[in-house]
Order: C-alpha cells, then sequence, then structure tokens
C-alpha cells in the first residue's frame, strides 16, 4: 500500500470514522456529505467524539478548541468534512 | 491458545507489583509495556492472546500492572510518568534475562528505561493527545449531567490539586509529564502501525485500532501479526 503523506481532510475524516466506530471500509465509502452521524449511528456516541477529535488533530495536525466543537458538527458527514477542511486552510 | 499463564511480581514501593507471563521457560524474554489509561483495557485481551502466541513460539513475556492500574494498591493520585518509568526499571531488574521491550501507545512514553535495551514500539501516541482525549471524555460528561467545563478551566485546576479524567485521577505531575513527554527513545529498534495507518513506520501490521473503540475486544487478526513480527524480530 502506498503511503500517504498528503492525506485530504475528507480522507482523514473516512479513515478515522472507520477506525473509531469499526467499520469496513465499503460502509465507509458510502458516506456522502448528507450521512447523518451523531444520532444515526449508535456507535458515535460522546466518548467516541471525544477520541474522534483527537485522532483529526494528530492526523491532520490542527488544533480543534472546546468552543468549535458543536452539536451541528456531527450533524452530517458533510459538516464534519467541511470543518476539518477550514482548519487544515487556516 | 492452551499455552499456560504464570505470573510473577516485583516490588515497588513497599508493594507488591503483580506481572503476567507467558512461555516463562523461553530463553528469549521481552517485558511488554502496555497501553495507559483505558486504552489498555481495550487492548488488554488483545494482548493476552498475543503472548500465548508467542508463547506457542518459545517466546517469553511480561506483562507488568503499572502501579496505580489493574491489580495494584498504589494509590492512583502517586502514580505519574515518572514513577512508571522506577517501577518498570525495578521491574526490569527483578526478571533476569529479559532482553528486549515491546510497548504499545502510551508506553511508548515510558519505554526508555535502560541504555541500549532493544525496543519495539506499536503506534506511538504523545501524550499531549492522550490527555486531551481524556479531557474531551470529562467535558462530555459533565455536560450530559449539565455543567459546563472547558480544557483551559481543567488545566487550570490541576496546576494546584489531581482530576479526575474519564475515570483516572490525574495528579498534577501526571498532566505536566503527559504535557510534555518526549515520544523519541535512542533505543527505539522497530516502530510499527496498523495497515490503515497512512504515518511511516518500519512496517505495517494487520488488525483493527483496538485503542480508538468505545469497548474492550479481541482481535485474533492483531494478536497473530505483532506476534509474528515480534518472533522475527527476537530471533533475527
Amino acid at each position: 500500500m502506498p503511503e500517504n503523506f498528503d492525506l485530504t481532510p475528507e480522507a482523514a475524516v473516512r479513515a478515522v470514522m472507520q477506525d473509531i466506530l469499526g467499520l469496513d471500509a465499503e460502509q465507509v465509502a458510502e458516506f456522502d456529505a448528507d450521512t447523518e452521524l451523531f444520532g444515526a449511528l449508535p456507535e458515535l456516541d460522546s466518548m467516541a467524539v471525544a477520541g474522534l477529535l483527537t485522532e483529526l488533530e494528530d492526523r491532520l495536525d490542527i488544533i480543534i478548541e472546546d468552543d468549535e466543537v458543536d452539536g451541528e458538527l456531527f450533524e452530517t458527514f458533510g459538516n464534519l468534512v467541511a470543518f476539518t477542511e477550514m482548519k487544515v486552510a487556516e | 491458545m492452551t499455552q499456560p499463564l504464570d505470573c510473577s511480581s516485583y516490588r515497588f514501593s513497599d508493594r507488591d507489583e503483580y506481572c503476567l507471563r507467558a512461555g516463562i521457560q523461553s530463553s528469549d524474554q521481552i517485558l511488554l509495556i502496555p497501553p495507559l489509561f483505558d486504552e489498555m483495557n481495550r487492548m488488554r485481551r488483545m494482548i493476552v492472546d498475543m503472548m500465548r502466541i508467542l508463547a506457542e513460539h518459545d517466546v517469553g513475556t511480561i506483562l507488568p500492572d503499572l502501579p496505580g492500574t489493574n491489580e495494584s494498591l498504589f494509590p492512583q493520585h502517586e502514580a505519574s510518568l515518572e514513577v512508571w518509568r522506577d517501577a518498570l526499571k525495578t521491574c526490569f531488574e527483578a526478571h533476569q534475562g529479559c532482553s528486549y521491550v515491546a510497548s504499545f501507545r502510551g508506553g511508548c512514553l515510558i519505554d526508555g528505561i535502560l541504555n541500549n535495551l532493544p525496543t519495539w514500539r506499536l503506534t506511538p501516541v504523545k501524550g499531549k493527545s492522550l490527555l486531551r482525549t481524556m479531557m474531551r471524555t470529562r467535558i462530555a460528561s459533565d455536560k450530559e449531567a449539565g455543567s459546563i467545563v472547558t480544557m483551559s478551566d481543567l488545566t487550570k485546576k490541576v496546576k494546584n490539586e489531581a482530576i479526575e479524567l474519564a475515570g483516572n485521577i490525574i495528579s498534577p505531575a501526571m498532566f505536566e509529564q503527559l504535557n510534555e513527554a518526549d515520544i523519541t527513545n535512542p533505543n527505539t529498534l522497530r516502530t510499527m502501525r496498523l495497515e490503515s495507518d497512512s504515518q511511516p513506520a518500519e512496517g505495517k501490521l494487520a488488525g483493527s485500532p483496538l485503542w480508538l473503540r468505545a469497548e474492550p475486544d479481541a482481535d485474533p487478526i492483531l494478536s497473530q501479526s505483532i506476534a509474528d513480527d515480534l518472533e522475527e524480530w527476537v530471533k533475527s
């Protein structure tokens, strides 16, 4: 497998969701911007969110502040990807 | 998986700390440094399965309790990375014939115990990252209970007193040492990651990152792939 040093925010979010929720690659590949997350995926509880945010920070070299995290962020896959894209661009 | 498990202990701070062992008669013995905090709970089954596989291949392993974890009666609020490093040194000295170290995740923060000790690592994690996840877990559970606390509130509070983070008592010393812990170890010979991890490593292993899961689980694929790699490493 080639090593991906230029991980896009979207690829990172997909990979982290796969790792944290224990889903397989096909399931995560089906996620699109409208896929509902918090509330729709039982595995994604508030504890899983804690790990997910730290993993995204480490993999994308970003810092996510407390006040940037709200319910809306985890409403859909699209929201989460858009947020990480914004953080990477900062 | 029929290999019997044994146990031993090491004396630290006037207490006997427990070690789980497999392959006690083997000439190659590896000291395992467990993941820290709740990552250990999620990975213990996988690690014990791995120890049994290694024993079948004539490689012995020693899995110590860090003071304040698992069966240990050491007061949790007195634990720190420094204490754990001292304890591991004592444990190593108590087990003559042990000549390798394999550390997992947060265990990599405390694996620099002796010079020139060949060290194998699985997916090292920064102390800061462990702290941020634990603080976020605390913030989320406080929020569910109706109170608002922030990372900076917690960081301020822990300067003077121990705080509870995700079920762990974290002393000011532990917090500070985790925050500043350096992950580099001059002895590291082999750093391994999972196939799903895009970061560079000496090699990639099949299996799933149990440390990120909500619940403890077994992963026979990961136990096997780690055992295969460790066996090759100690016998090369």
